[in-house]
């Protein structure tokens, strides 16, 4: 812990207001989403709490039939706006980090592979890679994401909902990692300590772990921040479209969506909040992860 | 019989072009010939140095001594071991990577950024199972580091903590660890100031005289190589121009090259009388 206080990533954050507020925000808002059962004043999740009565009830304003008052107001249903922001949140989370752990795991591996082993397997995987770039990514995830659908049996579709999320972001998003990764092992393994390593008879297999995987990780960790802003905008759009989590567990674009439909009727808050809260959360982690990319890239010191 | 023997070792590298697109554009093969025919040979416990300038095939040469790299044709013998023999079994390729080790030329790419120096120690031990016991191995990589002029505290510390001399130490006695009885120096102080390249060179002779090391030692440094070879092979576009022993060579060069090269050293003792 004192090492990390006195290291140079520290000192440069603590300088740095950008990343300082944009650090705040991300805590706040990961803190508000695990804590939401104690925050959150009811569950929206829950259908038997909702009362139709308090549908569409503007922010900080009494309903005109229950006389019950909501922070951010209702939406159709009488779901309690603030509540179903964090819970939504909470998915939105979940599948953002999931998604980017399983790109990051392929990623590294397709990447420290193709970049170790050369050869055809490299223009294989690269060319692969290549491909898939040349689409937009929320069309592979959309596309992935209907064939996962298509395989399933109709039983499992709504449970296994959100994991067929988590994949199809998740395949979509690989690539970044296996390019960055595939270049430094690149550069790596043209040192003389892997040569040091060949001499003692270590294996492929144990060079690239022990040896070049370590040094190839901390740009990884920069694409990994901004993969993780891609990913929730990702999984909003996926469910702002209407493939994403069933309406009955509401993330934040299926939160967007439901508002959509009513912003023109007057009813602006049911779009405003979670759009808000997706802007907030997404611009914080883009611009904190700027604020990593400078502070890791030794060029820019 | 010599200890090393080289011969008609040569290693050419295809620069050409996919056959697809020779096809096509009607461009012919294009082999670079990195190391041309060479033999030599070093007798057990002496120094052999490699000499010639950027590109004429030493580390070329290094690499296929130490046998991470495959020669086009001919073949290297250590104690009679060829690497590249098909009918070696992994035994004894084992046994034939312990007795070579090499110390590189860049201190700062060969060393792992991330492991401490006592990792980077343990490796060579612990891949050639040479001791079982922890806390003899602990004590191994203290010895080593003493042996190397280093003391038993800097095992915890990461390469970056440490000079470029001390890095080369620290090479040397990862090297040294599993007890090799080759050691390739492919240009050890071409990267160090010069006093610090008079204690890396004392230290390898040092070493030798203690445990009877056998070195193949390259450089382009006439005056490093004069103070360390008791034999001399200077290397021209991969080809061997002339060998000989280090006094008759340096004083009496017959090949061009070699008095080229020579006469190109900077003389600095002129300038004091």
């Amino acid at each position: 812990m004192r090492r990390f206080l006195q290291s140079d990533l520290f000192y440069s954050f603590r300088y740095s207001p950008v990343a300082i507020v944009s650090f705040v925000i991300i805590v706040f808002i990961i803190l508000t989403a695990i804590f939401a059962d104690l925050i959150a004043p009811n569950n929206p999740f829950d259908p038997a709490s909702l009362n139709l009565m308090n549908g569409f009830t503007p922010p900080m304003q009494a309903n005109d039939f229950t006389g019950e008052t909501f922070l951010m107001g209702t939406d159709d249903q009488g779901r309690d706006l603030f509540s179903t922001i964090l819970y939504g949140l909470r998915i939105s989370l979940f599948v953002g980090v999931m998604a980017v752990m399983l790109a990051m795991l392929l990623g590294v591996m397709l990447g420290l592979v193709a970049g170790f082993v050369g050869g055809w397997i490299d223009s294989f995987i690269m060319r692969f890679a290549d491909i898939q770039m040349t689409f937009p990514s929320i069309l592979v995830a959309m596309l992935i994401y209907g064939v996962a659908k298509g395989i399933l049996p109709p039983e499992v579709r709504y449970e296994m909902s959100i994991a067929v999320l988590i994949m199809s972001i998740g395949l979509s998003e690989w690539v970044p990692f296996a390019r960055t990764v595939r270049g430094s092992t690149l550069v790596e393994k043209e040192k003389e300590y892997i040569i040091a390593a060949k001499m003692v008879g270590l294996s492929r297999y144990q060079i690239m772990i022990r040896h070049i995987l370590p040094n190839v990780l901390s740009p990884v960790l920069v694409i990994a921040t901004i993969t993780f802003a891609l990913a929730i905008i990702a999984e909003a759009t996926l469910s702002f479209l209407g493939v994403g989590v069933p309406t009955t567990k509401p993330s934040l674009g299926t939160l967007i969506r439901i508002g959509q439909d009513f912003l023109f009727s007057g009813e602006w808050w049911i779009l405003f909040f979670p759009a808000v809260t997706l802007l907030a959360f997404a611009l914080s982690i883009n611009l904190f992860g700027d604020w990593l990319r400078d502070t890791l890239n030794p060029k820019l010191k | 019989m010599s200890y090393v023997t080289a011969s008609g070792l040569t290693r050419q590298y295809d620069l050409s072009d996919p056959w697809f697109i020779r096809m096509i554009t009607g461009r012919k093969a294009n082999v670079l010939t990195a190391v041309n025919q060479v033999s030599f040979s070093i007798e057990k416990g002496t120094t052999y140095a490699l000499v010639g300038e950027s590109g004429s095939g030493k580390s070329t040469i290094a690499k296929m001594l130490a046998g991470v790299l495959a020669p086009s044709q001919g073949s290297v013998q250590i104690d009679g071991h060829d690497f590249n023999n098909p009918r070696l079994d992994n035994a004894n390729k084992k046994m034939l990577r312990q007795r070579v080790q090499m110390v590189f030329q860049s201190p700062y790419a060969s060393l792992n950024p991330r492991w401490k120096i006592g990792d980077i120690l343990l490796e060579p031990i612990n891949a050639f199972n040479l001791i079982e016991d922890k806390a003899t191995r602990q004590k191994r990589v203290i010895e080593l580091l003493e042996q190397v002029g280093m003391s038993a505290h800097d095992q915890t510390k990461y390469p970056h903590e440490f000079s470029g001399g001390q890095r080369q130490r620290i090479s040397i006695a990862r090297a040294l660890a599993c007890h090799p009885e080759l050691i390739i120096c492919d240009e050890p102080t071409s990267a160090l100031d010069v006093s610090v390249q008079a204690q890396v060179l004392n230290l390898l002779k040092d070493l030798q005289q203690e445990n009877g090391l056998t070195y193949l030692f390259i450089s382009h440094d006439l005056a490093v190589i004069s103070t360390m070879a008791n034999k001399i092979g200077v290397l021209k576009d991969g080809e061997l121009v002339e060998e000989g022993e280090t006094s008759g060579l340096l004083a009496n060069p017959q090949h061009a090259y070699t008095k080229m090269l020579l006469a190109a050293a900077p003389d600095i003792g002129a300038y004091i009388s």
